[in-house]
C-alpha cells in the first residue's frame, strides 16, 4: 500500500484540500446566509406573529421532528412505512404517563419517549426484515390497527377511548416554556413552545445530517440503493434495517411527546391510519431523502388545513356549519393530500426540495434558460 | 508469481439448483499476489464461483479457505471483513451517493462510528471521517476518478462506473480482489484502460486477483493462470500459453468430436 500512498502525494490537488469540504453543513455562501435567516426567523418569530400563527407553525414543527423521522427509514434507507402515527402514538402516552402520573421534568420524560419509540422500534424492525416495497407497508399498516387497539385499551396510560390529559412539565431549569418570561416580556404559550419546538427542530436536523455523512447514515443509503451489493461489502443488512427503525421511531415518539405536551390533551384516534399517510405525504411533498424536504413538507401539510378552514367560506361545495349540504373541510382535506402525494409522484417526485433546486439553478443561469 | 504461498484453496465444491448443477467438484487454489482468470461459455458457472467465495451462494459439498479460514459457512458481509472486495458484472453502486461515499462504503468495516458517536460528529466520528476521507480521495486518484468528487455516481457515463466499482472493491482493502467482467461493454479505449488498471493493482498493490472475463486477448496479456470452466467443471488449469494449446479448451469453445 506504500506505493499507493507515495503516488497519491502528487495528485489532483483539487480533491485533497480538506477532505471534509464536501460534507461540510454549510458549505455555500447561501446556505450561511440561509442558517442566518432562519436563525432570525427563529428569534423574531413569537414577538411578530399572532398565537394562531404560532400555533400553526408549532403543530408545523412538531410534525417536522417526526417527518424528518419518517425519513431516516422511508428516504434514506429506502424502508416504506405506513405505521409511523402509531409511533407518535407511543411517543404522546409516555409524555403523559412520565410527565403527568410520575411528573418528570422535561428533558426526562422526553428522553423517555424516545428511548420508548427506539425500543418498539426494535421490536418492530425484525419483523420488516424479510419484507421489502409493499408487503411492507401492509405490515405497518397492521402495526396501525394494533396500536390503536393497545391505546384503546390500556386505560391506566392512554385513559381508554375518551383520551386523556397530558400534564407533563415543560420547565427547563428556570425557564418554563408555557409561560416564557424574558427579561419581563412575557410570552404566550404558542410563543414559549414555538422556541422549545424549534429548537428541538434544529437540534435533530443536525444530528440526522451528522448521521447521515457517516458511517450508519451511508449503510442506510447503500441498503437503498443496493441492498445486495451492501451486504457483500461489508454492511450487515438486518443490522443496518432494524437501525433505522430505532432511529426512525425514536424521533417520531419524541415528535408525539411534544404533540401531547402542547395540546396538553391526547386521544388514541389521533394516531390512526390518516395520520401516517400525512406523514408519508410530508416526505413526498417536502422531497425524501433531503434534511429540509421533511420540514418543508411539514410546514405545508400542517398549514394547508388552517388555509382550507379559513377560505372554507369562499370554496363552493364546502359545509361549514352544521346542515349545510357539501363535503366537510376534514374530507376535503383528505382529498386534497391524496391529490397533493399524486401530483406531487407524477410531476416531482422529488419534492419541494427539487423544485426549490429547480429555481436556484433557473436564476443562477439567467437570462439564460439552460 | 511473486510467492508461492496459497491463499485461497477451493476443494470439490459442488453448487446445484434443484436438478441443475451449476458447479461439479471444482478445485482450484490462488497464491498470494497471483492474478487467477476464470474463462468459460455463458452459463459455465463463472459468476457462481464468485457468489460461494462471497457466501451469497451455499455450495452443498466442498470447502473453500482463504488464507486458512472456512468462507462456506459465513455470511457475506463477514467474507468483506475477511479481505474479500468484488466487482459486480451488472453494475451494483450505490446511485445516489458520490465517488467519495461510494468508496467509503467500500470501507465500511473499517469504520467504527455508531448510531451515538455519528450524530454526534464533532470528535471520535469527524476524525475517522477525516482519516478514511483522505484515504478514499487517494484510491480515487489511483484509479482517476479524482475529477468526478460529488457527483452521483448514477449521472457518469458507464466505463467510469465500472472504474467505481473496483475503486470500492480496492477501499475494502482486500486480500483477495474478484473481478466479474470488468471490460464487458467497454470500448477498445476503456479496455486498455482498465486493463492498465488491472496491472497496476497488482504491480503496485500486490493484491491476489481471480478475473472472470469473456475478452480472451486481454485474459491471455494479464492472467498469470487460467482456468477453464464448462457446464460447471474445470476443463483445464494452467498458464495462457498451456491453455490456447489445450485440445479440450478448444472443443469447449469451438465445438467438435468429444
Amino acid at each position: 500500500m506504500t506505493a499507493l500512498l507515495r503516488r497519491s502525494d502528487s495528485a489532483n490537488p483539487g480533491m485533497r484540500q480538506g477532505h471534509l469540504d464536501s460534507v461540510a453543513l454549510f458549505s455555500t455562501g447561501w446556505k450561511k446566509f440561509g442558517l442566518l435567516l432562519g436563525l432570525a426567523i427563529y428569534l423574531l418569530g413569537p414577538l411578530m406573529l399572532s398565537d394562531f400563527q404560532l400555533s400553526v407553525i408549532d403543530y408545523a414543527g412538531i410534525a417536522a421532528i417526526g417527518a424528518i423521522g419518517l425519513n431516516v427509514l422511508t428516504g434514506y434507507t429506502g424502508q416504506i412505512s405506513l405505521g409511523h402515527g402509531f409511533f407518535l402514538g407511543a411517543g404522546a402516552f409516555t409524555a403523559a404517563y412520565f410527565g403527568g402520573n410520575l411528573d418528570l421534568p422535561l428533558p426526562l420524560w422526553l428522553a423517555a419517549a424516545a428511548v420508548v419509540g427506539a425500543l418498539i422500534g426494535l421490536v418492530i424492525g425484525p419483523f420488516a426484515l424479510r419484507l421489502k416495497g409493499s408487503y411492507l407497508a401492509i405490515i405497518t399498516l397492521g402495526l396501525v390497527f394494533l396500536g390503536q387497539h393497545i391505546f384503546e385499551n390500556w386505560k391506566s396510560v392512554t385513559g381508554g377511548l375518551s383520551g386523556r390529559a397530558v400534564t407533563a412539565p415543560v420547565k427547563l431549569g428556570p425557564v418554563d416554556f408555557a409561560n416564557l418570561d424574558i427579561g419581563g416580556k412575557e410570552f404566550s404559550r404558542e410563543g414559549g413552545y414555538f422556541y422549545l419546538i424549534w429548537a428541538v427542530v434544529a437540534l435533530v436536523a443536525l444530528l440526522v445530517k451528522n448521521l447521515m455523512r457517516t458511517r450508519l447514515g451511508r449503510a442506510f443509503q447503500a441498503v437503498r440503493d443496493r441492498d445486495a451489493a451492501a451486504e457483500v461489502i461489508g454492511v450487515r443488512l438486518a443490522r443496518t434495517k432494524v437501525m433505522s427503525f430505532v432511529v426512525s421511531s425514536s424521533l417520531a415518539a419524541v415528535a408525539g411527546a411534544l404533540y401531547g405536551s402542547f395540546q396538553r390533551f391526547v386521544n388514541p384516534e389521533e394516531f390512526g391510519l390518516f395520520l401516517s399517510i400525512e406523514f408519508v405525504a410530508m416526505i413526498v411533498i417536502g422531497g425524501a431523502a433531503t434534511i429540509y424536504g421533511p420540514v418543508l413538507g411539514a410546514l405545508f401539510i400542517t398549514a394547508v388545513p388552517f388555509l382550507i378552514e379559513e377560505w372554507s367560506d369562499r370554496i363552493p361545495g364546502v359545509a361549514t356549519e352544521a346542515g349545510e349540504t357539501g363535503i366537510t373541510v376534514f374530507a376535503l382535506n383528505q382529498a386534497l393530500f391524496g391529490l397533493l402525494i399524486i401530483g406531487f409522484l407524477v410531476l416531482e417526485p422529488r419534492g419541494l426540495a427539487a423544485l426549490w433546486a429547480r429555481i436556484k439553478v433557473y436564476f443562477l443561469a439567467w437570462p439564460f434558460s439552460y | 508469481m511473486a510467492n508461492s504461498k496459497v491463499l485461497l484453496d477451493v476443494k470439490d465444491v459442488s453448487l446445484s439448483f434443484g436438478g441443475l448443477d451449476a458447479l461439479k467438484n471444482v478445485s482450484y487454489q490462488v497464491t498470494e499476489g497471483e492474478l487467477f482468470a476464470v474463462i468459460g461459455p455463458n452459463g459455465a458457472g463463472k459468476t457462481s464461483i464468485f457468489n460461494c467465495l462471497n457466501a451469497v451462494y451455499k455450495p452443498q459439498t466442498g470447502s473453500a479457505k482463504l488464507d486458512g479460514v472456512e468462507l462456506l459457512d459465513l455470511r457475506p458481509a463477514d467474507t468483506a471483513e475477511l479481505g474479500i472486495a468484488r466487482t459486480f458484472q451488472n453494475l451494483a453502486l450505490f446511485t445516489n451517493l458520490s465517488v467519495i461515499d461510494n468508496l467509503m462504503l467500500g470501507r465500511h468495516h473499517l469504520l467504527r462510528s455508531g448510531p451515538i458517536s455519528g450524530p454526534l460528529w464533532w470528535g471520535k466520528a469527524r476524525r475517522e471521517e477525516e482519516v478514511q476521507r483522505r484515504r478514499c480521495a487517494e484510491i480515487a486518484d489511483f484509479l482517476d476518478l479524482a475529477d468526478h468528487g460529488s457527483m452521483p455516481v448514477g449521472a457518469l457515463p458507464y466505463g467510469v462506473q465500472k472504474r467505481i466499482e473496483m475503486g470500492r472493491a480496492l477501499a475494502m482493502e482486500p486480500r483477495l480482489l474478484l473481478l466479474d467482467e470488468p471490460v464487458a461493454g467497454m470500448n477498445q479505449e476503456e479496455t486498455e484502460e482498465t486493463a492498465h488498471h488491472i496491472l497496476q493493482i497488482r504491480r503496485e498493490l500486490g493484491i491476489a486477483t481471480l478475473l472472470v472475463e469473456h475478452q480472451m486477448d486481454l485474459v491471455m496479456d494479464l492472467a498469470d493462470r487460467v482456468m477453464v470452466l464448462d457446464f460447471g467443471q474445470v476443463v483445464a488449469i494452467g498458464e495462457p500459453a498451456e491453455i490456447q494449446r489445450n485440445e479440450r479448451v478448444h472443443q469447449v469453445y469451438l465445438g467438435g468430436a468429444s
